[in-house]
């Protein structure tokens, strides 16, 4: 043997062979051969003719000496092929005879044949009759299955116009979910295991094909359109596990403290029970068992965070819900429902909920944990060729960087599912707080005019608000602009100066900012009117210190002289009790001489301060009024 | 990271090194000093053997507790011109020398190393260690780190009278050497310049030994 040969090993095949194959296609195979046929079989292949007749006599006077010797020695067949030979040589001696009969009968000396005479088999007429129809018969129904067959099939390929083969949904299924052969069933997996999740309860599902059961196969050409009425059957039937049966979803709203501390069952509306029917088409049924199976993983990570979460007030998860606490007095509720298939057979008692659902919160949830699974599938690239895979671009720089330990502390703290959840619901809560504080002060003050901008584009936990207050016909005089960032639990305003101030989510604390931004503007717009009007600003102050003392802000002032100097307005507006208003003209009017100043000249320095009464002034509003009283003492 | 200066505080000649490091734990606590934690710098040293050709090459491989991620090598190129090839690199450089070993051999009783205490008061970070070479007390060393300034040139003096409070008359008026020598004073300060004072101060420490 080469050193380049290849061993071949040659077998037989092992199927059987075909002995017949009948008329409607069906194949008959020979039975398999036993040891003993197995080796006839074999036996029949030896050559013989090879052997010349003298070597066959001159073997067989051997074989005859062989025999004797073996009859005296009655010993047991030396080799297995003894009792072929015997029966060979029992039948080539009776050949022998045969043909040296033969050989003698053809010389016609010493024998001669003769014809035996032979009786004609009678003919039966109505046997040949009956041997003929049941032939035809015979054939007839071989012919008659055949039809049937055909017949059966195109009413198969009929129905299949409105339930597709199993085999094509099969493929469709396999197109979009997990299956492998498992001994003589299908199994799939559901579970987002290949998407990055790690959550341990697995997904599988059965794939069996469904039984046409009272379906006869008859029935469809003649009644079409009950078949159209029908709900959409299929040919394919999946079998979920029970816990994954039913309709799933996380419910998430804010809850006012005390409101009801009772840990209910959170249950689902009696309407979505209904779409759980057992035998759904196969697509909406994996999925809804898909979501199902989501849901759990998404609760169980929130519950596993709450738990393991340190944080003032301790997060409660009890039975499907877990609560945290988002701001003082406002908790968030993240709750799990199921509505299985219940095996006790229980309805859904709905209890009365004035609670909304906080569809924006649950969008993240799910975003979240999507986030979760692909960070766990996806590593940050480049990877590095050697070492390890899986920590990011910047722990892995952090060695050749020279990174320290508080840098290398930074790195290992990430936030949890639950804390980025309870941050969103924070920036939920103080929006909508912001949003009523400048709504309502919107509605409460007429002059001046605050109107706010939300921006459109905002992140899940940072807003953005801008508020100009105006007021009305004279908003090219004085315009003041804050913009205001929503943070989690923080409201960061900037003024137009530039200064920045920090706030708490108390909205007290913007109501008395926006207020005391108000009667700011009022003062800045009195001075620019008083430029444009000709009058000239004395003094002004934003903090004034004398006067009664104000809950919040300070009260400010301003003094304005008429062009000619002859007339005085004094301005001081309160945050609290609003804007008073005071004249003085000199030379007054009511001058006379006393003891102390007795001189004339003395009454150009101006007398007392008169309030105007402010309420029955003409005009529009604050602006409008000044503008009038400035207006008449010019002119008067 | 800020400016770091390193310097070698004498053991008096009637005390032991133990001792001279609890005059000067007792001395910055007294300034209002927290203790936080303990600090190590070792030094490991391989020198290449014949199969390389030519001189002899050294190479330092240091680890600091302030910085854990990372492997400071520093490679003595004999010259000429004498210089030092830096290199910063993560844990696993330390697995490398141990298959280079073939090339570079450590040499294991010249392994040294600084450990002890690290205070922290208000701005800067305080260690005071004790230096010992394969298990030999060798000296005391003080670290005295300013966190909020990046260049040594304007820390200097406010980091001299900080030290002087309690180091005494140890402290120079000028700044140290290796900040004259290699002309640091007025660039960013970097880990590999803190790692390069502890190496001049470990090879000064082994010149001792060899006396």
């Amino acid at each position: 043997m080469s050193a380049y040969s290849v061993n071949i090993s040659v077998e037989a095949p092992v199927e059987n062979q075909i002995q017949e194959i009948t008329y409607d296609g069906q194949e008959i195979y020979t039975p398999p051969l036993t040891m003993s046929e197995h080796l006839t079989k074999l036996a029949q292949k030896i050559d013989f003719a090879k052997c010349g007749p003298e070597e066959l006599n001159k073997e067989i006077t051997e074989i005859d000496k062989n025999e004797d010797e073996a009859e005296q020695s009655t010993a047991p067949p030396l080799w297995p092929w003894d009792s072929v030979r015997n029966k060979l040589r029992n039948a080539l001696t009776e050949v022998s005879v045969l043909a040296d009969v033969l050989s003698i009968a053809k010389d016609k000396h010493y024998m001669v044949l003769d014809p035996v005479p032979q009786e004609p088999p009678e003919l039966k007429p109505m046997v040949q009759v009956y041997a003929r129809k049941k032939a035809l018969a015979g054939a007839a129904s071989v012919l008659l299955s055949g039809a049937d067959r055909l017949k059966n099939l195109q009413a198969e390929a009929l129905r299949n116009r409105t339930t597709p083969d199993f085999h094509i949904e099969l493929l469709r299924l396999r197109q979009n979910f997990r299956l492998k052969k498992v001994s003589n069933s299908i199994v799939g997996d559901l579970s987002y295991r290949t998407a990055g999740s790690k959550f341990a309860q697995n997904g599988t599902f059965e794939v069996t094909k469904a039984e046409e059961d009272g379906d006869s196969p008859l029935s469809p050409p003649c009644s079409p359109n009950a078949s159209l009425s029908n709900k959409p059957t299929s040919a394919l039937r999946v079998t979920v596990p029970s816990e994954l049966q039913g309709v799933a979803f996380i419910k998430v709203f804010f809850q006012k403290d005390q409101d009801s501390l009772t840990a209910a069952q959170l249950n689902l509306p009696s309407s979505s029970t209904a779409n759980a029917i057992p035998d759904m088409y196969w697509q909406p049924k994996l999925e809804a068992a898909q979501n199902v199976l989501f849901c759990k993983e998404l609760f169980n990570q929130l519950a596993k965070d709450a738990v393991q979460l340190q944080s003032p007030i301790p997060h409660i998860v009890v039975g499907n819900q877990i609560i945290a606490s988002v701001l003082p007095g406002i908790q968030l509720v993240i709750g799990l429902c199921h509505s299985g298939v219940s095996t006790d057979g229980k309805t859904a008692v709905v209890p009365p909920s004035s609670n909304g659902h906080d569809h924006v919160l649950e969008h993240s949830l799910h975003q979240l944990l999507r986030e979760l699974h692909h960070k766990n599938t996806h590593h940050p690239f480049p990877h590095p060729s050697s070492g390890p895979i899986g920590p990011s671009k910047r722990r892995r720089l952090a060695g050749p960087c020279a990174a320290d330990r508080e840098e290398l502390m930074q790195m290992t703290q990430s936030e949890t599912m639950l804390e980025q959840v309870i941050k969103q619901a924070q920036h939920i809560n103080l929006r909508d707080r912001t949003l009523f504080v400048l709504d309502r002060l919107a509605k409460d003050i007429k002059d001046p005019l605050i109107t706010s901008h939300w921006n459109a584009l905002n992140s899940p936990t940072q807003s953005c608000v801008k508020i100009n207050i105006v007021a009305h016909m004279y908003d090219t005089i004085c315009r003041t602009s804050l913009l205001i960032h929503v943070n989690e639990t923080t409201l960061k305003c900037i003024t137009r100066d530039g200064r920045v101030i920090h706030m708490s989510y108390e909205s007290q604390e913007l109501r008395d900012f926006i207020m005391c931004q108000v009667y700011l503007h009022q003062m800045t717009a009195v001075q620019n009117l008083a430029k444009c009007m000709g009058w000239q600003c004395l003094a002004n102050s934003a903090q004034l210190g004398v006067g009664a003392v104000e809950p919040f802000g300070n009260a400010s002032s301003c003094v304005l002289a008429s062009p000619t100097g002859e007339r005085l307005i004094s301005v001081r507006c309160e945050p609290k009790s609003g804007v008073h208003v005071t004249i003085a003209q000199s030379p007054r009017k009511d001058f006379f001489p006393g003891q102390l100043v007795k001189e004339r000249k003395w009454e150009n320095l101006g007398g007392s301060f008169k309030e105007v009464r402010w309420d029955k002034m003409e005009g529009k509003n604050f602006l409008n009024k000044m503008e009038l009283l400035m207006a008449s003492l010019t002119s008067s | 990271m800020g400016v770091t200066i390193l310097l070698s505080y004498p053991v008096p000649e009637n005390k032991t090194g133990p001792q001279t490091v609890d005059l000067l734990i007792k001395r910055i606590g007294a300034l209002g000093a927290v203790q936080s934690g303990q600090f190590l710098v070792d030094c490991e040293t391989f020198s290449s053997g014949p199969t390389m050709g030519g001189p002899p090459r050294t190479v330092h491989v240091l680890h600091n507790s302030e910085q854990p991620a990372a492997v400071f090598a520093l490679l003595e190129s004999p010259g000429p011109p004498p210089k030092t090839v830096p290199l910063v690199a993560d844990g696993l450089f330390d697995l490398l020398m141990l298959k280079m070993s073939s090339i570079y051999a450590s040499k294991k009783q010249t392994r040294m190393e600084a450990r002890g205490t690290r205070f922290e008061i208000a701005d800067f970070l305080v260690k005071i260690g004790t230096v010992t070479m394969s298990s030999n007390f060798k000296g005391v060393l003080v670290e005295v780190e300013y966190r909020p300034c990046f260049i040594a040139g304007n820390c200097w003096e406010l980091m001299r009278e900080f030290m002087q409070s309690f180091l005494g008359s140890v402290v120079q008026n000028t700044p140290p050497p290796y900040f004259q020598v290699h002309n640091r004073l007025n660039d960013v300060y970097q880990p590999l310049d803190t790692i390069q004072q502890y190496l001049d101060h470990f090879a000064s420490y082994r010149k001792v030994a060899g006396l």
